[in-house]
């Protein structure tokens, strides 16, 4: 089976989601293509959700020029779209001169790369901000532009959104080969997946890690892409929420950063570490390096209530630290959102900007739609509704009232709600990244029997059928004997 | 600095919300929660009870192994049954029960006010609920370490199981979780399900121990896995999950002294399942809302002799408390808890004005004493659990710098909750000394 589009985006990670949200604005038939089940399974999921300010890049790199752009266009994402968005300034603390020396260099470039509202502070300053900040901080960079999100979150809402106007997100869709038919053609490019083939006029790389192979398949660019393995650990909730601390960064990364999340956790994140392709191994040197640094920051962190640590890779091309955003030098009709590594969340809505003027000016035809609708309704949380909506919720159907996830304080209809999303959950891993469900501090220790359950009954197959995250990654074999 | 919405609910201000008036409102129907309801209502008190699950009963419910009772009715019962007395007790009685029902929060007005009542706020399919006492009793019960708190590395695949989950998928839901199990933790809760595992069919290829002992009751290491074949490894752990969908295997690690993994040990055990029983941790998050505070060794509540919390009128028994190894000293704590929730309730509990103000600490291998407060010079029992085995120790109580007792020379294992009666006079002691602390310290008998 071959369907044909205008557009195929390789690809549902934020940069994917972004850029269909974006396009889907026009009046083109665009397809989400998509080698996971899910949305965000790459390094999408696998970051500390941090809304960088803009002034780490090296003026006149493409990240310079797209970061400190996405950290402005959140704000107006988040209300359209209808995600969490904290933007609470940041601190990078400086212990003594020779800091204070760099967070100056940062700032020169904050104010060329156009980060807004910058400032070095002292002491007192940097405690009035963040009272938890280490006392031994001398001087810090003020910036109040930084914020942070839910990365999955900004995913989901932005291919929701697209696929309301019209998109088709088609998942696991692993692109096995791509079929490039000479120019003029109004569908050159044939995708082959094992979910049925596509045909597309214009080819948009989205595939964060996989950007090379799909690249190198379409015969066009060669990047080598480096796994620079990232460790991060999410630490239980705080009465209050912990402004974003950086260290001064280090010529590779931005060293051990501590942030608070949008849902009162606390993050520490990320280590940097060139391993094998493919390795999201979490190692104990790695997550010991994250509480030492964290300590650092915030002496007084409780590192030992860790809800959770994990590892992605960032998609990195070899010989560059910088993104490639742009249509492809050899192949016309390709375009690539390639080594989209940190600062990727951060740039997510700038880099879809960017990308629809480098199509424009490649010529392709870009009418909006009248019906065009960019809201995105947010769906109920229920543990974040005022008690009067609570009460509301569960009038209009009980299961509002039937909590299935203690710690988070989710409700069956919530779950059901996320599987039943277009496009919805498939997987226990999938209702946890759009309701939380499992999330929390007791990692599904007591719902996730329940989860399976409903997932079963909502997707109409046996329990032993229900997946973790993607294919094989089953949780329970199925019925005891003796018992059918 | 943009402000955060709070995830506490501010219960105070919600006029629409129903209101139904008790005495005592008792958080969590397991077997603290039932015991706390029904020694308060025997004490004339209006009682209700909120549970989350469709069932009183609480964990007791999957406990379906054999060990229960033996010391509160003198006889061996599995854990439903043991549950089903306590549930039979309840049902005879006029005691609320609010089932189905989660406590968003407790609001427990100016401390300062003789009249003052707790409001408890709860949601059920029915919708909310406000229920007023002027006494609670926190009955919650304890979650489970998970793999992320005891920091094991690795990948993340699927077949990573608490062992309490386990025990829910098998005993509840009837289902298998995996055909070949690897346990880690030689706790109570581990030890049963290598034996639940093994007569379901799933192979366990061993039980894996960071410490140099096994870590559950003695009776258990015999009857799940001496009976069964299956061996138990100790200082030994796993130091790296494998496998990127299902587990595959794990890696397991001998550990030095200081419980550091020892290079070249390392070992893959092939395994589609893990299970942890690495711990249990009181579920205090609600008491921490309402103000309770908590003592860091226990993690459960800072309590005086009749298990008042610091906050007055709220009472704590149970796991919620501090960990308990068997069903039955649950149930003799909660019922001197439900009682002085009833007294404090009813005006009839003596102690309204405190006799006095010590705090109780631990010293030597004991790792917590409890109560960590007593203001009555009466009759008290110390709870404590040592840290470490010895084979000769004994129990001794100093105030100033004092010895005012010490116990016999014997032997004390950290599977087993200990239990030790203060008499008053020594207390009136501590108090003679002009002391303000009364320290309960385990000292191991070198030569013995």
């Amino acid at each position: 089976m071959t369907e044909t589009f205008d557009i195929a985006i390789v690809g549902a990670g934020i940069t994917g989601c972004a850029i269909a949200r974006q396009l889907a604005r026009f009046d083109l038939s665009i397809c989400v293509v998509e080698a996971a089940n899910d949305i965000a399974l790459g390094a999408s999921k696998a970051n500390g959700g941090l809304v960088h300010a803009g002034y780490d890049p090296t003026p006149g790199t493409v990240k310079a020029q797209v970061n400190a752009r996405g950290c402005e266009l959140y704000g107006t994402w988040a209300q359209e779209l209808g995600f969490l968005f904290c933007r609470t300034g940041s601190m990078v603390l400086g212990f003594n001169d020779e800091d204070r020396a760099h967070l100056e260099q940062l700032r020169r470039n904050g104010y060329v790369n156009g980060v807004p509202e910058q400032s070095i502070v002292g002491p007192d300053r940097i405690h009035e901000l963040e009272p938890r900040a280490s006392a031994d901080a001398t001087c810090a960079l003020w910036c109040p532009s930084t914020g942070f999100v839910d990365p999955f979150e900004v995913a989901i809402a932005a291919l929701e959104n697209a696929i309301a106007n019209g998109a088709t997100f088609m998942r696991s869709a692993t692109v096995e080969a791509i079929e490039v038919a000479s120019s003029g053609d109004d569908a050159r490019f044939t995708l082959a997946t094992p979910a049925g083939n596509v045909r597309c006029r214009y080819l948009i790389n989205a595939a964060g890690n996989g950007a090379a192979d799909i690249s190198h398949m379409a015969g066009a660019e060669e990047f080598q892409m480096v796994w620079r393995q990232g460790n991060i650990v999410v630490l239980d909730k705080e009465p209050r929420t912990l402004m974003p601390l950086y260290p001064v960064p280090t010529p590779v990364s931005k060293g051990v950063i501590v942030t608070g999340t949008v849902h009162g956790n606390t993050v520490i994140t990320a280590t940097a570490a060139v391993r094998e392709p493919g390795d999201t191994q979490t190692y104990a040197s790695d997550v010991n390096a994250l509480l030492t640094g964290a300590h650092k920051l915030v002496p007084d962190l409780d590192t030992r209530r860790v809800v959770r640590a994990f590892a992605g890779g960032r998609p990195v091309i070899q010989g560059t630290n910088d993104f490639f955003i742009g249509q492809s030098a050899v192949v016309p009709g390709l375009f690539q959102a390639a080594g989209i590594q940190s600062p990727g969340v951060a740039s997510a809505p700038a880099i879809a900007e960017r990308m629809e003027l480098v199509m424009r000016e490649a010529g392709v035809e870009l009418h909006e739609r009248a019906d065009w609708n960019p809201i995105r309704r947010e769906p109920d949380d229920f543990d974040r509704a005022p008690l009067a909506r609570k009460e509301e919720l569960i009038e209009s159907d009980p299961a509002w009232g039937q909590i299935v996830c203690r710690c988070e304080t989710v409700p069956e209809a919530e779950i059901v709600a996320a599987i039943r999303r277009q496009p919805g959950a498939v997987s226990v891993e999938g209702v946890k990244r759009r309701c939380r469900a499992g999330m929390g501090r007791c990692q599904s220790g007591f719902c996730q029997s329940r989860l399976v359950t409903i997932l079963a009954r909502e997707l109409g197959c046996d329990p032993s059928e229900v997946l973790l995250e993607d294919a094989g990654s089953w949780l329970v074999e199925g019925p005891l004997k003796g018992v059918r | 600095m943009a402000e955060f919405k709070s995830n506490a609910i501010d219960c105070g201000v919600v006029e629409a919300v129903q209101t139904r008036a008790f005495d005592v409102a008792v958080i969590g129907g397991g077997p603290a929660g039932m015991a706390a309801a029904l020694a308060a209502h025997k004490a004339g008190a209006r009682v209700a009870i909120v549970e989350r699950e469709q069932h009183l009963g609480g964990i007791l419910r999957q406990c379906i192994h054999p060990g229960f009772g033996l010391s509160h009715f003198k006889q061996e019962l599995t854990g439903p049954e043991y549950a089903q007395r306590f549930i039979d007790k309840v049902h005879a009685t006029d005691i609320a029960l609010f089932l189905n029902s989660m406590v968003l929060g407790i609001d427990s007005g100016e401390p300062a006010e003789d009249t003052a009542v707790h409001t408890v706020t709860l949601m059920s399919p029915a919708g909310m609920l406000q229920l007023t006492g002027r006494a609670v009793v926190l009955a919650m019960g304890c979650r489970e370490r998970t793999r992320s708190e005891i920091k094991i590395p690795g990948s993340r695949p699927a077949g990573v199981f608490t062992a309490g989950l386990a025990q829910r998928y098998i005993n509840i839901e009837n289902l298998k979780p995996g055909s070949r199990a690897v346990i880690l933790g030689s706790g109570d809760i581990g030890l049963i399900m290598a034996r639940r595992c093994t007569l379901e069919g799933i192979s366990v290829e061993g039980v894996y121990e960071l410490m140099p002992y096994a870590n559950g009751l003695r009776r258990n290491v015999k009857n799940c896995l001496d009976d069964f074949g299956v061996p138990l490894h100790l200082s030994t752990t796993v130091t790296r999950v494998i496998g990127h969908d299902r587990l595959e295997a794990v890696e397991v690690s001998q550990v030095d002294e200081r419980l550091a993994p020892i290079p070249g040990t390392e070992r893959i055990i092939p395994c589609d399942t893990l299970l942890l029983s690495v711990g249990l941790i009181p579920e205090n998050e609600l008491s921490v809302a309402a103000g309770v505070e908590l003592d860091p060794r226990t993690r459960g509540a800072v309590v005086d002799q009749s298990l008042q919390t610091g906050v007055p009128g709220i009472f704590a028994c149970g796991n919620v408390l501090h960990v308990h190894d068997l069903a039955d000293n649950v149930t003799t704590e909660s019922e001197r808890a439900g009682a002085a929730a009833a007294a404090y309730a009813l005006g009839t509990g003596a102690g309204a004005v405190p006799d006095c103000e010590l705090t109780v600490s631990p010293a030597g291998i004991a790792g917590y004493a409890l109560p960590g407060r007593i203001t009555a010079v009466a009759l008290t029992k110390l709870n404590f659990r040592v840290r470490r085995p010895v084979d000769a120790a004994r129990v001794r109580i100093l105030a100033g710098g004092v010895e005012l007792f010490a116990g016999k020379v014997r032997p004390f294992k950290p599977s087993v909750m200990e239990s030790f009666p203060l008499p008053a006079k020594v207390i009136k002691q501590a108090l003679d000394l002009g002391a303000s602390k009364i320290v309960l310290s385990v000292d191991p008998i070198e030569e013995a």
